[in-house]
């Protein structure tokens, strides 16, 4: 069979484009039809919208802490003040980027758009939960950026106890802020688990599921359990605020290393919560764009909910310098690396896939390839810190940003993008320039690993994280680094512009231009305000056996062989005739 | 030559310098994590890059194969590795159970981390921000904070541990290499420099500590807040246990010589006062010393006094009894830590820097102060 050749005499399945009235985005119009819809389409556009107002403020702040660590006396805040400035744009940087982008932004933005659809239903499970999260995840948005700025706190995104209670009170505020953002991730991610469990169409079974609803799910099933425990230790400040109980303040008998548990017995599986939609998306990118069958499905699928689970009892290798007991350092140590095994399955599992694929360079599976590059560095380096002796040393030095920064930069932040340019043409319909796509892809890899791989060299040789100023001899490793950044700013940028100029001059998107096999890609693009007519038929959604380009609308469609009625004709009903 | 720890730019060692008994054990794993990562690092960089342009293909063009899972191959990948992980998780638990494991007989230094310094207990009423220790002799340190966590990292020991308030942490380390002291001319020409410029000793200028040796850092590696990046000392390992004696001794108790308010100023510039109570009159997280002695306080709890010397000594050894309004009581007690000798020679520099000690008291203070440095500091301020 030659390459783009449609077997002749056969039916295309093709739903065409949507009509105006038809199309999500345009079928209703004026403000309040947004702000008041129940269509997760919809939704999920407006907090695309959100995740990536915060995941701009958040990245200039980026550029400030590196520009001013450009000398080692800061170059950026100068007078008395200065350490303070850069303390709090690092604290404002920190969380803006974690509760604010890197959570929602898989989950929500591109979660709510397409799990209905790739289930073929018309909507989640609640509707109006889904929009009252959004509602939900604003409010506490504004809530949380206020209380940080309003108090000037200079905590960390980490909050630490005692420095947090000792200045003020606003720890109180911005973890109020954080529970509200929780509890719109708890509901959102309620609302998944209904919708993949009881609206998956007839003859999708669990494992004929693409991955990215498995990652989505096993993401649905943290965020549920593992975002109450913020709200314990919420209370619990409080109740040591107000009656001085003694929990964590050392003051009243408390133990500060106390808040180290609760917190990061939310927030490592909140690491999890992170990565795995990321996992989901480079699963599906790397099969379509291959052309191939997913290497290995259920070893991915259940790879994800072991790191789910495991992911709950890890949290204490963020303590191993805090003083716990031996056995329990060692204990978590142990742990720790047993959660290294699913993740290097699942890179296993990617190459695998794209060995003797038919494997198209687009833009979306350029930035799967550079997600699997710098996982992988990220996720090796993890084992420098999971060994217990070689922790002692880099613990809370640059090596520790560098790896953390791997992982989600170079790891959800890449596979957001990936994703983004994957189902850009599926959620507005354009298709956006190719060139211009890649170019970007080239250009953040690069930016990317010349801003954080110098930052594993300062970590090795010593230079601790979180300082606002730092001894020369550190000089010109920092300076490679934020030359990097601004090359990483030039390659997002380019992004934005390809995509946003795409809504302008982008040619209209056919409904499959990728080639993908599951049912997204079986509605138009924009799909329709009702996704689809009746439930369609669910096949394997990584057999991409039926899948033909079709060069001459350039588009892929389904193909399937011209099917007779059987039997073509009415028999003659033989017993019928002049018997009576 | 010059301590790795400092080493000038350009130099790229992977690594300060190898200076405690840690350090070869953590380079070694450290290596050896490294090239099992590189192990399986390359050949996926590999394969990512090889696949992509191999398998590359025109639109529509079928794929090779339609292999879905081949589970030996799958058991072997998710396998194999493991061997590796147990291989770095045990040898990682040992070496670390040798950093828990204080030997008998180590010698031990008192340390307490506040913000935003370190003050090291010698014994004997010995304070000092600068740790001195003897070479090839296990030091122990019982660290304790007296307001928010810090954390001990020197890099050329390869060594950390928290300090958390509310309880002692202990760390040790034995320490391999000795850091030299430079010749009396070079120390004499930064002295004179340090004089000439008016400043405070710059140790990443120079390199060597004011009396001379060379250091490896010592960093704190918990956020701690505004100060936490100068919250920086030296570590100095001294060769002989004489030389260390030595240098104790002189920094033991304030000389016969010592004018008392140079003293004082020495005190108030080592012992952590300085981070939160200026001279000039600024407001940082204490008040201005230039508003205390002779001064009206007025109280959180509403009731006022004039400052003096009983007032200080009370505010140093009981710092939350009296807390001067706007201003939170976050002060540490100096109880037991400043000698009285101590506390009077502070008394004494404050009686100086203060804007209102010449005015209230009469002439005397002025005559007790020999510094002249902080007298008109004293007087431009009234001006």
């Amino acid at each position: 069979m030659s390459a783009g050749s449609i077997p002749s005499g056969d039916q295309i399945k093709d739903p065409g484009y949507p009509t105006a009235s038809e199309n999500y985005l345009t079928n209703s119009k004026g403000a309040l039809s947004w702000l008041f819809t129940l269509d997760h389409k919809r939704i999920g556009v407006m907090y695309l919208i959100g995740v990536m107002t915060a995941f701009f403020a958040a990245g200039l702040l980026a550029l400030l802490i590196r520009l001013h660590l450009f000398r080692p006396d800061g170059a950026v805040f100068t007078g008395p003040e200065a350490n303070n400035w850069y303390n709090q744009v690092f604290t404002l940087h920190g969380a803006i980027m974690v509760f604010l982008f890197i959570i929602p932004s898989i989950p929500a933005a591109l979660g709510n758009f397409l799990v209905p659809v790739m289930l073929g239903a018309k909507d989640v499970a609640f509707p109006r939960l889904n929009l009252s999260s959004f509602y939900l995840w604003v409010f506490g948005a504004i809530f949380f950026v206020g209380a940080l700025m309003a108090s000037g706190l200079d905590t960390g995104w980490t909050f630490y106890t005692p420095y947090s209670t000792t200045t003020d009170t606003s720890v109180i505020l911005a973890t109020s802020g954080a529970f509200i953002l929780g509890f719109s991730s708890i509901f959102t991610g309620l609302n998944f688990i209904v919708t993949i469990n009881t609206m998956r169409p007839p003859g999708m079974t669990w494992f004929r599921m693409p991955l990215f609803l498995w990652a989505t799910y096993a993401t649905s099933i943290i965020q549920v359990l593992a975002t109450p425990v913020l709200g314990i230790t919420l209370l619990l400040l409080i109740a040591e605020r107000v009656m001085h109980i003694g929990i964590f303040d050392p003051e009243f008998n408390g133990d500060p290393v106390t808040f180290q548990h609760f917190f990061w017995f939310y927030s490592h599986p909140a690491v999890y919560i992170m990565i795995l939609p990321a996992f989901g998306v480079i699963s599906d990118l790397i099969s379509v764009h291959s052309h191939k069958r997913i290497f290995g499905y259920r070893f991915i699928a259940y790879s994800s909910i072991a790191i789910a689970l495991l992911g709950f009892l890890v949290w204490g290798h963020h303590m191993f310098t805090a003083g716990m007991g031996p056995m329990t350092t060692i204990i978590f140590s142990a742990l720790t690396f047993t959660v290294s095994v699913p993740s290097a399955i699942k890179v296993f599992n990617w190459l695998a896939t794209m060995y003797k694929g038919s494997i198209s360079l687009t833009t979306p599976m350029c930035f799967a390839i550079a997600f699997i590059f710098l996982f992988t560095i990220g996720g090796l380096t993890g084992l420098h810190l999971g060994t217990l002796a070689t922790d002692m040393h880099l613990h809370d030095t640059y090596f520790v940003v560098a790896h953390f920064h791997y992982v989600m930069v170079g790891g959800t932040l890449v596979s957001f993008l990936g994703a983004l340019f994957h189902w850009w043409p599926k959620m507005f319909g354009k298709m956006y320039s190719e060139t211009g796509g890649r170019l970007a892809a080239v250009i953040i890899f690069l930016g990317f690993n010349l801003t954080f791989l110098p930052q594993f060299v300062l970590g090795s040789r010593g230079m601790p994280r979180r300082y606002a100023t730092y001894d020369p001899e550190f000089q010109t490793l920092h300076q490679i680094s934020t030359i990097g950044t601004l090359l990483l700013g030039v390659g997002l940028l380019v992004a934005l512009f390809v995509l946003l100029r795409s809504l302008v001059k982008g040619e209209r998107a056919p409904a499959n231009p990728w080639g993908g096999a599951t049912l997204e890609w079986q509605c138009t693009s924009p799909p329709p305000f009702y996704n689809f007519e009746r439930p369609p038929a669910v096949g394997d959604p990584y057999d991409f056996s039926d899948i033909f380009w079709d060069t001459e609308n350039e588009r892929y469609v389904t193909v399937e062989p011209d099917r007779k009625i059987a039997p073509a004709e009415q028999p003659e009903p033989a017993h019928a005739e002049g018997t009576h | 030559m010059f301590v790795l720890g400092d080493a000038p730019a350009g130099d790229y060692a992977w690594f300060p310098e190898n200076a405690s008994t840690f350090a070869a054990d953590n380079d070694w794993l450290f290596g050896m994590i490294s090239i099992v990562c590189i192990i399986f690092f390359i050949p996926i960089a590999f394969a990512l890059f090889y696949f992509a342009l191999k398998y590359q293909k025109p639109k529509g063009a079928p794929a090779e194969s339609d292999t879905s899972h081949n589970t030996p191959l799958e058991l072997a990948w998710s396998i194999g590795p493991s061997f590796f992980l147990v291989g770095m998780f045990v040898f990682g638990a040992k070496a670390y159970l040798d950093h828990r494991t204080v030997p008998d007989g180590a010698n031990e230094v008192g340390l307490q981390g506040f913000k935003w310094g370190w003050t090291f207990n010698y014994g004997g009423g010995v304070y000092n921000p600068e740790l001195h220790i003897l070479i090839d002799e296990p030091t122990k340190l019982s660290m304790r904070s007296s307001d928010v966590i810090h954390s001990v990292f020197v890099p050329a020991f390869r060594a950390k541990k928290d300090v958390v308030p509310g309880r002692y942490n202990y760390m040790w380390f034995k320490p391999t290499v000795a850091t030299e002291k430079v010749s009396d001319a070079e120390l004499q020409a930064a002295i004179e420099a340090t004089k000439a410029a008016g400043g405070e000793w710059d140790h990443d200028r120079w390199q060597f500590t004011k009396d001379g040796y060379r250091f490896f850092d010592l960093y704190c590696t918990e956020y701690c807040g505004k100060n936490h990046s100068k919250m920086q000392t030296v570590v100095v390992v001294h060769e002989t246990l004489e030389d260390l004696n030595a240098w104790i001794e002189k920094y033991s108790k304030r000389q016969e010589e010592t004018n008392p308010v140079e003293y004082g100023e020495t005190l108030y510039n080592q012992r952590g006062c300085k981070g939160c109570h200026s001279i000039d009159g600024s407001k940082r997280v204490g008040p201005s010393f230039q508003e205390s002695f002779g001064n009206n306080r007025v109280f959180a709890s509403g009731e006022a006094i004039v400052a003096d010397e009983n007032y200080i000594r009370e505010s140093i050894l009981y710092p939350k009894a009296k807390v001067v309004a706007g201003y939170q009581p976050v002060m540490p007690s100096y109880k037991g830590q400043l000698s009285d000798d101590d506390i009077y020679c502070l008394i004494e520099y404050l009686k100086t820097v203060s804007a209102h000690s010449g005015k209230t008291e009469g002439g005397e203070n002025i005559e007790a102060s020999s510094s002249e440095d902080a007298l008109s500091d004293a007087e431009t301020a009234t001006e």
